[in-house]
């Protein structure tokens, strides 16, 4: 068993332990930098894609030395050859396209004033009742999380809490607000195959379908959503509005929003509208096979609506690339480059060799305890070299561990559960609970790191607890 | 990627000022003059006054401060308080021939409209306009740089109109002040002077036209059906609000003079006060 991995994961080299030992911790400790230096972002002061290029560079640089790259030509199937640098195969171009695509399309579709929209209507409908605008805006939370991405929803949603409290002289509940909304990006981040990167890399990896992704995964956060909603109202104190005055005066507040405000034009209001159905129709019907979509992939549907939605601003269109997050896209890309240099260093094969005795616990144990593991760490580092990581060992296991080419095990939703959840444990575990904290800083809301570990502690244990359970009871029954 | 000063800033734009109408009543108003009790100069400034304030006076009880009530500032201020008014209706330059020089409210009033805390209706000075009739206003003009959420001022320039009158609900944006602030931005590499230049104004002049939607709608719907009209404008102030007041034929100017946390008026409400003088003018 604790050679399934490694032997498997060593194919790259096209043998057993083809590359010496000590290039091989070479490169351990560079991915522990690269490692190191996301977790301290913050305090080196330098961006994720300075930081991925910088030990993609060093990997590269040193991997034409000392490791035995590619570096012929491909072969097509029409015979001829073409030069490709040596790590354009490392990259995951469907990750990629899915997010430049979701980008541009999510960007240009807000521009139609949709979401402001949704947001301001169901604060209306609220009628200015704390709880049940903290159970429309957490539903929203999670609604937006799974069809734009973590990082947008909580902007949108958390911005609006922080406007319609102060509009209701609410500004006491809008920690509480703010830190249910953060919890929610993560728990709604497992909505949908694209709803965050870990799960477009982790289940492009296992081969599971946008539609068999939803199926699965709904159930859980459909409760995680209940259960989190219901302990935050009681840990902060958001409650029903009690006297009739108090309620016609809320309502009188809430009911000057103006919902057509942000609308410049109704015929774009509607046709992102129709847009945004059509989006994720055709996103889910990219995996379903056997029609020539399937085989362009999500990627091509994500640009193809990008493009498509630009052509209401062809004439402006640069400004919707340059507000483009080059900065995590170019990440992504010297990511999977440094993580292909670790495939052929054998340093997965390595890591894959820790991984086995979780492996070897068995489904049941083993899913949990990788659920817990991968949780905890991507609580402290970025989620997504994790995820990369360990769908890459995931997928390199022996077939009698019917793990790699079988989307039902619970290994992959194991992974996938854990690095979504884990970001809940710690205001840096992910990008969305960061914007959170942002935002409480902005309104004076100190909170400091060991002050939301604190207060997020309860709500992130709870979850993962139904993570598992759900992951190893309900999922293998779906 | 959007940031969250974006979406903030939408929120911030569709949370719009929305009017509460609220009845004015007055129960106690007291006429201040220089002129002997009883005499038909008294009475006529008594009658003006009422034809004024009868939108929101029905019931109030009416006193009088004449000629040899007060001595001065201290005595008038002591006898006022004794009346604990509502409302106090007097004119320009009490106990003087000031009135003739035009650039003083004189020393009575000077202080009266800044010590007490209730609203103040200034009228023409009986001997400055002696041939003024005593008539209700049909048409009122309510007065400020921030109309959005002044509902009280709404209100009481509501109130002042005569059923079936036409209200102006004027929002003029000081020019120079915009113009100064603009030329601070052109010096600023990080903002974008055009946006600047085209969204300030547009956004400052947006919230006043919102506002006075919302005061146009309740208004019109209410017992006293008014006509509601908005002026929203930039301008140098006085000046506009001078152009404004002599085109719309305005019978009563209503503004605000104070802020809730200081005795002297508005930079504004002075230099008004001591301009306007043939329109009457209810000062808050």
């Amino acid at each position: 068993m604790a050679s399934d991995t490694a032997a498997a994961t060593g194919n790259a080299t096209g043998g057993a332990h083809a590359v010496p030992m000590g290039v091989t911790i070479l490169f351990c400790v560079i991915l522990a930098g690269l490692i190191a230096c996301l977790a301290l972002e913050e305090k080196i002061h330098a961006k994720k894609s300075v930081i991925a290029g910088f030990f993609a560079v060093i990997s590269l640089i040193l991997g034409a030395f000392l490791l035995p790259l590619p570096f012929e030509s491909a072969t097509l199937s029409n015979g001829h050859s073409v030069g490709l640098p040596v790590f354009i195969p490392g990259i995951e171009w469907n990750v990629i396209t899915i997010i430049l695509g979701s980008s541009i399309f999510v960007d240009v579709t807000s521009k139609s004033g949709l979401f402001t929209w949704i947001a301001i209507k169901l604060t209306k409908a609220s009628k200015g009742d704390p709880l049940i605008l903290l159970v429309f805006y957490s539903v929203m939370t999670v609604v937006f999380s799974a069809v734009l991405n973590n990082v947008t929803a909580m902007i949108i949603v958390g911005s609006l809490s922080a406007v319609s409290l102060n509009k209701l002289g609410r500004n006491d509940k809008l920690l509480g607000f703010l830190m249910v909304e953060g919890l929610l990006t993560n728990v709604g981040g497992l909505l949908t195959l694209i709803s965050s990167v870990p799960n477009i890399i982790v289940g492009s990896a296992a081969g599971i379908s946008f539609v068999d992704f939803f199926v699965k995964a709904s159930l859980y956060v459909l409760v995680a959503t209940v259960i989190t909603v219901l302990m935050g109202a009681k840990v902060f104190k958001i409650q029903r509005l009690r006297t009739f005055e108090e309620k016609q005066r809320a309502a009188e507040q809430v009911a000057g929003f103006d919902e057509n405000d942000g609308i410049e034009s109704k015929g774009f209001f509607w046709f992102g509208a129709a847009m945004l159905v059509l989006f994720i129709c055709m996103i889910a019907g990219a995996s379903v096979d056997g029609w020539p979509i399937a085989d362009l992939g999500m990627g091509f549907v994500a640009m193809a609506f990008g493009i498509i939605m630009l052509i209401r601003y062809k004439a402006t269109a640069n400004r919707f690339y340059s507000a483009i997050d080059w900065d995590l896209l170019f990440f992504f890309v010297f990511l999977f480059v440094t993580i292909y240099m670790m495939e052929y260093a054998e340093v997965l094969t390595l890591i894959g060799k820790g991984v086995d005795p979780i492996l070897g616990l068995g489904e049941m144990l083993g899913s949990g305890m990788m659920l817990g593991v991968a949780a905890v760490a991507s609580s402290v580092t970025d989620n997504i070299p994790l995820a990369a990581m360990l769908a890459k060992i995931l997928a390199k296991t022996s077939a009698e561990m019917n793990i790699a080419g079988n989307s039902d095990s619970t290994y992959w939703w194991s992974v996938i559960f854990g690095a979504n959840l884990g970001g809940n444990l710690t205001p840096i575990g992910s990008a969305s609970t960061l914007v959170a904290v942002t935002i409480m800083h902005k309104h004076d809301l100190k909170v400091s790191f060991i002050r939301f570990v604190k207060m997020a502690l309860p709500f992130a244990i709870a979850q993962i607890v139904l993570a598992i359970l759900y992951v190893l009871l309900v999922i293998p029954l779906l | 990627m959007p940031n969250v000063d974006q979406f903030e800033s939408v929120f911030k734009g569709a949370a719009k000022q929305v009017y509460v109408h609220q009845a004015v009543r007055v129960e106690r108003v007291t006429v201040v003059t220089d002129l002997e009790a009883g005499t038909p100069a008294a009475d006529e400034v008594k009658a003006r006054a009422e034809a004024l304030a009868q939108g929101f006076s029905v019931d109030a009880t009416w006193s009088q401060l004449s000629r040899d009530d007060y001595d001065n500032v201290g005595s008038l201020l002591k006898a006022i308080e004794a009346k604990r008014s509502d409302l106090i209706v007097t004119y320009r330059n009490l106990k003087t021939i000031d009135w003739k020089w035009h650039n003083t409210l004189g020393g009575f009033v000077d202080v009266l409209v800044q010590a007490t805390p209730c609203p103040v209706l200034m009228l023409p000075h009986p001997q400055e306009y002696p041939d003024l009739k005593a008539a209700p206003a049909q048409t009122v003009m309510a007065m400020t740089d921030h109309m959005a959420g002044e509902d009280r001022l709404v209100n009481w320039a509501a109130a002042a109109t005569q059923p079936g009158g036409k209200l102006f609900l004027t929002h003029v944006e000081d020019d120079a002040t915009l113009e100064r602030i603009l030329e601070a931005i052109s010096k600023i590499s990080a903002i974008d002077t055009d946006t600047a230049r085209q969204e300030i104004p547009n956004q400052l002049l947006r919230e006043p036209r919102d506002y006075i939607e919302t005061c146009r709608r309740i208004l019109k719907e209410s017992e006293a059906a008014l006509d509601v009209e908005a002026i929203v404008t930039t301008g140098h102030r006085l000046s506009s609000y001078k152009r404004l007041i002599d085109e719309h034929e305005v019978d009563l100017l209503v503004m605000n003079t104070k802020d809730h946390d200081q005795l002297a008026m508005h930079g504004l409400a002075y230099p008004l006060t001591v301009e306007i003088r043939k329109t009457p003018m209810l000062l808050l």
